[in-house]
């Protein structure tokens, strides 16, 4: 049984398309990476399953449930993790987490637990926006997990963390359906980073699934190409590269937009 | 039950804001003038206005004139701010969460702060008039019925004009044209009190009410009956459009 | 060039029309006046712009000072807001010259409205008044100069108030309180009209030459410093950062 489903999703801003009819498979009880450079419409996808933006073409499902019919009813069974930073900067971390609890009416004591989860128990009396980057984005975490919902959407978890943190955070995600029986959707723009927390793969580039199965499917799927198959950066690498020059034009465009995103993503690290 | 938490968590967000400060400081600097001025009120005789009367109607004059609408628009501010800084709204909006019942939360909580102002300014009328007293050796002190009466009255005129507050907060997301309207909006009540029509603009609602109430204390000044009829209505509807148009648009930007 | 970048950064934030929708709401008070109650106004025995300043500009300054305040938390917020200020910190440019590039961007954004409101007082003077176009534009520009020079003060200090508070609630609560207590000081004390919000409600016309002068003089000295003021709190404040 499928968790998530989407039938030719697209998100078009004006003139641009963000993402361009895709339809994906999130299996329940998987952890599913989903892949692609920066810009290619991960977050996109991820806002539209979360309402924070209207898809302009298809539709999708959450636990058999329509966007937006069901909007308050699909946000109650999914804790969400943004990529840019939300939170309040003038409560604590845990007065932050405090608000979310008493919004989806949890016990007092799940926002212990999240927080032990995440590694945050120490700093939870600090105001978040003295956080550190890493520390924000356990934060984020620490409020999807928050009362342990059956769907996790997580964008770019690791960003920002320290190796470490970046091990810790990814057994944790690879647990979670095991521990909580939860299935997990989680964005990266790393597929070795993929490859150790997720069952599924989702590739996206310019808003386009370029490829859905399990690792060994890629594999085979890459093989066959005749991609790079021994190491998966190259492999990815190569997929990505395959698909911009088939698009062509357009690539020059992106690259510009990504080099504009790492800059502000920069900019958010230093504070 | 579910609306009061929201409520709740609204108060929660705007922990640490200092805005209480500002409420008391605007609160401080309205009374002070008052208590070393106290002798004014005894030169009132062209007025007809008792000295413990024109010591409590200047200083709620001031209040409802400019700085209770100007603190109120500087309330909405903070509300909205908090929650596009670090985009907590995203948050919000990614929870089970109906968005108008988030928006109608946050008119509470401008509600709750307004009330909080009166109330302050009531307790500062008393300490104010209690030195006041003291110093002129006159007592300025009216009964606690009617003073409470009117700060309740005065604040219920005010509702009208804390929802246009809120749209424009809501709806104008340029800050600049958001603070600069709530504030421009405030002088012109001068101007609109001495009109036939000042009930089609909410910001002088409060500020009218009270000068009817001068008038009706003062025995020289002219008499003007409160009329509800156009009133109760026009602010009615004015109140609602408002306060649906608000929940209609909040959050609609983030999730374009 | 600290002035052009700053110009730059204003881009889609509205802040000139901002000032231009202020200056002609502000310009409207004289004329909705007039339109309404003109006989009152025309009977009196005095210059035209006397009558017109004395009767408006109480209102009219208080839509300035509060569209100034307005405008300096803008200028600031734009840096807090996404943190913008510690990119600027981190590059080779003094703090002093961010600020002195804001003040420069506020005083022609405030001398537009003035602009306006002096047309607005020239436009109400030739239609309802008998006097030469010569006059009206002569005592308009000295007395909107003079109220201009008057609010330099105001100005400053808003925007120093702007750049000491993170929040945007903070900088615009302390400016309306500004604004408050200068509407509460007692008018006749010279002593208390010297508050940087109190000074642009002194109206030029009717008053003696040596008042003028000692206005003029206040008003450049609270400026400068005001400026120097912010200039040791910038350098003091890294010291603390």
């Amino acid at each position: 049984m499928n968790m998530i489903e989407t039938k030719k999703l697209a998100k078009t801003y004006s003139g641009f398309t963000a993402v361009n009819g895709i339809s994906l498979h999130v299996p329940k009880g998987s952890v599913y990476g989903f892949v692609g450079p920066n810009g290619a419409g991960k977050s996109t996808t991820m806002k539209m399953f979360l309402g924070l933006t209207r898809p302009t073409a298809g539709s999708f499902t959450i636990n058999n449930m329509q966007y937006p019919q069901d909007r308050v009813k699909i946000l109650r069974n999914v804790g969400s993790f943004i990529e840019a930073p939300a939170f309040y900067g003038n409560l604590t971390g845990e007065e932050n987490l405090d608000i979310i609890r008493r919004i989806l009416r949890l016990p007092k004591s799940s926002v212990t637990d999240a927080l032990e989860l995440v590694g945050l128990t120490e700093h939870r009396r600090r105001l978040a926006k003295k956080y550190s980057l890493g520390m924000k984005q356990r934060l984020g975490l620490a409020g999807a997990l928050l009362g342990r919902p059956p769907i996790l959407i997580l964008d770019e978890p690791t960003n920002g963390l320290d190796p470490v943190g970046i091990h810790e955070i990814r057994m944790l995600i690879r647990s979670l359906p095991e521990k909580f029986d939860c299935t997990v959707f989680v964005s990266s723009h790393l597929l070795s980073e993929i490859e150790l927390m997720a069952d599924n793969i989702g590739i996206l580039n310019h808003g386009r699934l370029l490829f859905e199965g399990t690792l060994e499917e890629l594999k085979e799927d890459a093989a066959m190409k005749g991609y790079p198959t021994d190491n998966l950066e190259d492999m990815f690498l190569a997929l990505i590269e395959d698909d911009n020059s088939r698009k062509g034009s357009n690539r020059k465009n992106n690259s510009k937009r990504d080099s504009r995103k790492t800059e502000s993503s920069r900019k958010g690290g230093a504070r | 039950m579910k609306f009061i938490s929201l409520v709740r968590v609204e108060f929660q967000k705007i922990r640490r804001s200092k805005i209480l400060l500002i409420l008391l400081a605007a609160t401080f600097i309205l009374w002070l003038p008052s208590v070393i001025n106290a002798d004014a009120h005894f030169h009132m005789q062209d007025i007809g206005i008792t000295p413990e009367n024109s010591f409590f109607i200047q200083g709620f004059m001031g209040m409802t004139w400019f700085i209770s609408p100007a603190v109120m628009t500087v309330c909405t501010v903070l509300i909205t701010q908090t929650e596009r800084t670090s985009n907590g709204i995203l948050k919000m909006l990614a929870l089970p969460v109906n968005t108008a019942g988030l928006a109608m939360a946050k008119y509470v909580v401008l509600l709750a702060l307004s009330a909080l102002y009166f109330l302050l300014n009531t307790g500062a009328y008393y300490i104010s008039a209690a030195i006041a007293s003291a110093t002129q050796s006159y007592d300025f002190l009216l009964a606690p019925g009617y003073v409470l009466e009117q700060a309740g009255y005065l604040f219920l005129s005010s509702l009208p004009m804390l929802a246009v507050f809120w749209l424009i907060a809501v709806c104008i997301r340029t800050p600049v044209f958001s603070v600069g309207i709530g504030l421009a909006s405030i002088v012109p009540s001068v101007l609109f009190i001495n009109t036939k029509i000042w009930f089609l603009y909410p910001m002088c609602y409060p500020f009218y009410v009270l000068t009817v109430e001068y008038g009706r204390l003062a025995e020289n000044m002219a008499d003007t009956q409160l009329k509800l009829v156009p009133w109760i209505p026009a602010a009615a509807i004015i109140t609602i459009i408002c306060l649906a148009a608000a929940c209609l648009s909040f959050g609609r930007a983030e999730r374009k | 060039m600290s002035l052009y970048t700053e110009f730059r950064k204003l881009k889609r934030t509205c802040f000139f029309p901002a000032f231009a929708a202020g200056g002609v709401l502000s310009a409207a008070f004289p004329v909705l006046n007039m339109a309404v109650r003109s006989e009152l106004f025309t009977a009196i025995n005095a210059p035209a712009i006397q009558i017109l300043m004395e009767n408006n500009w109480e209102m009219m300054v208080m839509l300035n000072l509060l569209l100034l305040i307005t405008g300096a938390c803008i200028l600031y917020h734009i840096e807090y807001a996404e943190n913008g200020i510690q990119k600027m910190q981190a590059l080779p440019l003094r703090e002093a010259s961010l600020f002195f590039g804001k003040a420069a961007l506020l005083v022609p954004a405030f001398a537009l409205m003035a602009v306006i409101e002096a047309a607005s007082l020239i436009f109400c003077g030739a239609r309802w008044f008998n006097e030469s176009a010569g006059t009206l534009i002569s005592d308009a520009a000295a007395s909107l100069g003079f109220a201009f020079l008057l609010t330099l003060p105001a100005l400053i200090l808003s925007l120093m108030i702007s750049s000491l508070c993170q929040n945007m609630w903070t900088m615009l609560g302390i400016g309306v309180l500004c604004v408050f207590t200068a509407s509460m000081l007692p008018a006749d004390s010279f002593l208390a009209s010297l508050f940087p919000y109190a000074m642009p409600f002194q109206i030029l016309p009717g008053m003696e030459t040596e008042q003028i002068t000692r206005y003029c003089i206040a008003a450049a000295a609270e400026t400068a410093v005001l400026g120097s003021a912010e200039l040791i709190i910038l350098k003091t404040r890294r010291l603390f950062a």
